[in-house]
């Protein structure tokens, strides 16, 4: 800033131009978290018109009114003698609702394609970041943000049920268990899905085809699954319901509940239907992630 | 802590692909301030850009910007350079004060300085009332300043500009390659590609000039103007007056498309000439010693490259 | 549908028409809604290479493709060599537009492209594809695909295209845009040889100073009207309330400056610090020049470089949109 003195006593004129930047400046790390506030404010329609915030938040609305409707029929049946009713376990509730589909399907292409469409990705070239620093961001803001809506019902389903039972810290001592079973279940269903809705999404540059895709990845499968593996009873499934891409982190909620595969899912009765489900979700992560790397390679040799 | 080095350094740089060589053996150093990159025949500009960024691995060489080798700490290159590209890439439903301060922040500014310094650079590009605006809604010339803003917002060293006029019209162009000049004057360096050389020659201290893939001329654009050793002077349709006067004393002069050539071993030619006029009564329109434009230059030294 | 045309142009004199008119623009305005294009614009075009400038949104395209036909006109009327270009078929053999955008279609190599649009507009000649391309320079990537060629090399592919039917009238909307330095001086030889050739050849550009050298004519539009017509020199002297700016580069400017102030032509001197000099305004170019000489001699100054810097098409712009 430079000062011309009037000479005089009281007057001055300072220069208003360009004024080096001095101060704190992170690199990669920073970048890369910048990244992934930016996505999710993007996701979620903040700094924008209201109308982009409608679809989020509607479906965050439609995934949690079955906690509410389950709190509100407990407090209404608390004095009756069903005593102990719920009608939605907490492992029911970590699922695969189509609100959580919709919601992948428009919030993952959201964050991905008009970065590609909009050509805003070089500006990204001459940032501390890397491809894959933007990946992992990418899938970080999905993730958190599936972890966030999909957690945000369990709260509201688990202190309602708290206090609607006849003894609050009974009912939070005799439930510890689910304290770290919903989160990590989350987890498991939220990694899965962000990283499969961002490598799908990355994959095109318009956001309706990517979430179709999106949508129709999911529909197919299940539906090819349901086929194959038909009519069967409890017990009676087959290894055929690992296609199921959809529903493959289903199992895998199951096994950290009830520490093993439901008997009354596809893959009942399947041997080693644990470690069968374990090792396709694995597969399928490792397989998107590469594809995800592989597309955002920046450096060419 | 400014480097005080050059700004550019390439060391025997090249780069070939299967079809063809992008870039031939480059070997100069670019001081700092504002520098103009002209490439003519092959991707040599769009290559330049992306080994300065580290996307591109060089087939031979080394680059070092700002005192850093680019192969060894391409992040440490990327956190000192801004970037205009030439095409539209800004998200067009977001405010530019929304974008310029995302931007900032992921140049690694914490989110508030990120804040003041998108509306300070906004502000120094002429945007300070579209600010609140969406992008979407910009004309072309406010859509390159926002860009330049998105490329100054996280305090660069060296800003890349890539045909930072295109698709401005002469008034655009002029503000525009203001705001570039100004742009030394705040101790930014700017690598300006373009094919215009006539924006070079307003704004840019600096020249390089490629051909082919191979370094054509670079240096100062002042000495590159410099000294045909040749006074170029027109006075009107009386030309050959003058000619056959200089010739009477003794100088050799021929008169060309109504402009007359003297050929002059010594400053104090410019003395008799002026007398000569002055004495023949004729208007003096023009007077030069330099090439007026990189136009001739460019002319002069390329077409020799393959 | 079009009004008959207006009875003949006025004598020559007026420069915003041409002498032997092949495209002729009458009382034309064109609006899209609310928004008006062209204002009871009126001017003609001839043979040669006429420049067609103005700012961003001042009617140019839209101009362009009212005389190819592309668009209608809502008053007025355009006639290209007698004949109706919006609906007479004939007339649209002879002409050709080079438009701004990108459209080319995927998939196909150069060569491939232009013999496309040859078949499309039946020429028989099966050399003037590759005359074409020879034309533009591009013959020799004229069998790479032109999804992967720059700008530049796409801009040139377009005006080979263009040129394979062989247009009387040709239109092209920034055609240098994207071409480097070397191609830009291969691009204004070959639009100033076709006009030379007898077409009449349209360009639209910003980079004043190409059009400068292809051009013997410029029209210039600004929000919608004409703005200005002819010789660039004669619109400049046109302008005769204006001053001009001589700069003026001296072993003693301050002492040059003081002798100039005694001259009644010269209107001010300034001193540039920028360009090291002077910048002499004078409403009377010819007699500052005259006395320049004199007074250097008189005050022992020495002259090292004295040019005009309202010479370009720049400077007359700048004065025409303040």
């Amino acid at each position: 800033m430079s000062v011309v003195d009037a000479g005089n006593s009281g007057g001055a004129v300072y220069d208003r131009g360009y004024r080096p930047y001095e101060g704190r400046r992170g690199r990669r790390g920073a970048a890369t978290l910048a990244l992934v506030k930016a996505s999710i404010r993007r996701a979620l329609g903040i700094r924008r018109t209201w109308r982009q915030k409608v679809a989020p938040f509607l479906l965050l609305g439609v995934v949690t009114i079955p906690a509410i409707v389950n709190v509100g029929i407990g407090y209404v049946t608390r004095d009756s003698p069903a005593d102990g009713f719920e009608i939605l376990t907490y492992r029911d509730y970590v699922g695969v609702s189509s609100a959580l589909l919709l919601f992948v399907a428009v919030v993952a292409p959201d964050v991905m394609c008009p970065d590609r469409r909009q050509r805003v990705l070089p500006l990204m070239f001459a940032r501390p970041m890397t491809g894959t620093d933007y990946v992992v961001a990418k899938v970080g803001a999905i993730f958190s943000i599936l972890f966030a809506f999909s957690f945000l019902p369990q709260v509201v389903l688990f202190l309602g049920n708290m206090l609607v039972s006849d003894a609050a810290i009974d009912y939070f001592t005799g439930h510890l268990d689910v304290l770290w079973k919903v989160p990590l279940a989350i987890v498991v269903l939220a990694v899965y899905y962000a990283v499969i809705g961002v490598a799908v999404a990355a994959l095109t540059d318009r956001r309706v085809i990517a979430g179709a895709s999106i949508i129709g990845l999911f529909l197919v499968t299940s539906i090819t699954s349901g086929i194959v593996v038909g009519n069967f009873e409890s017990g009676g499934g087959s290894a055929a319901a690992v296609v199921n891409v959809l529903a493959l982190p289903i199992y895998l909620r199951d096994i950290i509940f009830l520490g093993h595969i439901d008997p009354d899912s596809p893959l009942g009765g399947v041997a080693n239907g644990g470690l069968l489900a374990c090792g396709v979700y694995a597969t399928v992560l490792v397989a998107a992630s590469a594809s995800l790397l592989a597309r955002y390679r920046w450096v060419e040799r | 802590m400014v480097d005080a080095g050059p700004l550019l350094r390439l060391t025997g740089l090249t780069k070939r692909y299967p079809a063809v060589t992008a870039l031939d053996g480059l070997t100069l150093e670019v001081p700092r301030g504002r520098v103009g990159l002209i490439g003519a025949n092959g991707a040599g500009k769009t290559t330049m850009f992306r080994m300065l960024l580290g996307l591109t691995q060089p087939s031979e060489g080394h680059i070092e910007v700002c005192g850093l080798d680019v192969a060894k700490d391409p992040i440490g290159v990327r956190s000192r350079l801004g970037y205009m590209p030439e095409h539209d890439c800004l998200p067009l439903d977001q405010t530019a004060a929304d974008v310029v301060s995302t931007f900032g922040e992921l140049s690694g500014l914490p989110a508030r300085a990120a804040r003041q310094r998108a509306s300070d650079i906004l502000d120094l590009v002429g945007l300070d009332e579209a600010r609140f605006r969406p992008i979407g809604g910009f004309s072309t010339g406010m859509r390159q300043r926002a860009k330049l803003a998105q490329a100054l917002v996280g305090g660069p060293e060296l800003v890349l500009l890539d045909e930072p006029t295109a698709g401005l019209d002469p008034l655009g162009r002029e503000e525009m390659l203001a705001l570039v000049a100004r742009l030394g004057t705040f101790g930014i360096s700017v690598l300006m590609a373009t094919h215009l050389l006539d924006d070079v020659q307003q704004v840019c201290d600096h020249v390089v000039m490629i051909d082919g893939g191979r370094l054509v001329v670079a240096g100062a654009t002042q000495s590159l103007l410099e000294g045909t050793g040749t006074l170029t002077v027109e006075v009107g349709p009386r030309g050959t007056e003058l000619v056959d006067a200089l010739a009477r004393i003794g100088l050799s002069a021929s008169s060309v498309d109504g402009t007359v050539e003297i050929q002059t071993n010594g400053d104090d030619h410019f003395d008799v000439v002026r007398d000569t006029v002055a004495d023949l009564g004729l208007p003096l329109y023009r007077l030069s010693t330099r090439l007026t434009s990189l136009d001739e230059v460019f002319l002069r030294h390329a077409g020799t490259a393959p | 549908m079009s009004q008959p045309s207006p009875p003949l142009p006025p004598p020559c004199t007026d420069p915003a028409f041409a002498a032997d008119p092949t495209v002729d623009v009458r009382e034309v305005s064109v609006w899209f809604g609310a928004k008006v294009a062209l204002s009871e614009l009126s001017c003609s075009f001839g043979a040669g290479v006429t420049g067609l400038l103005g700012p961003n949104g001042a009617g140019k395209t839209t101009l362009m493709r009212a005389v190819v036909g592309l668009t209608g006109v809502n008053q007025g009327a355009i006639t290209v060599e007698g004949l109706n270009p919006r609906h007479d078929r004939s007339v649209h053999r002879a002409m050709a537009i080079v438009p701004e955008d990108e459209a080319v279609p995927a998939g196909l190599t150069a060569r491939q492209f232009v013999r496309y649009v040859a078949d499309l507009h039946r020429v028989t000649d099966r050399q003037a594809p590759d005359q074409a391309l020879d034309e533009v320079g591009m013959l020799d990537a004229a069998d790479r695909h032109v999804a992967g060629f720059s700008k530049g090399m796409r801009q040139r592919t377009k005006i080979a295209a263009a040129l394979v039917k062989n247009p009387r009238v040709l239109v092209l909307d920034e055609p240098l845009n994207g071409a480097d330095p070397v191609q830009r001086v291969h691009l204004i030889d070959l639009f100033k040889r076709l006009g030379d050739q007898g077409r009449t050849v349209i360009v639209s550009s910003h980079v004043l100073n190409e059009v400068e050298r292809m051009a013997d004519r410029v029209i210039v539009l600004m929000h919608g009207r004409l703005a200005a017509a002819g010789d660039r020199r004669a619109i400049r002297d046109a302008m005769d309330d204006r001053p001009r700016h001589v700069f003026v580069r001296s072993d003693d400017d301050r002492g040059l400056a003081a002798a100039l102030l005694g001259l009644e032509s010269v209107a001010g001197v300034t001193i540039d610090s920028i360009r090291k000099g002077l910048v002499i305004q004078t409403l009377q170019a010819r007699d500052v020049a005259t006395a320049l000489p004199r007074l250097a001699r008189s005050s022992s100054v020495r002259l090292l470089e004295v040019r005009a810097l309202d010479d370009s098409l720049e400077s007359l712009f700048r004065e025409l949109v303040r």
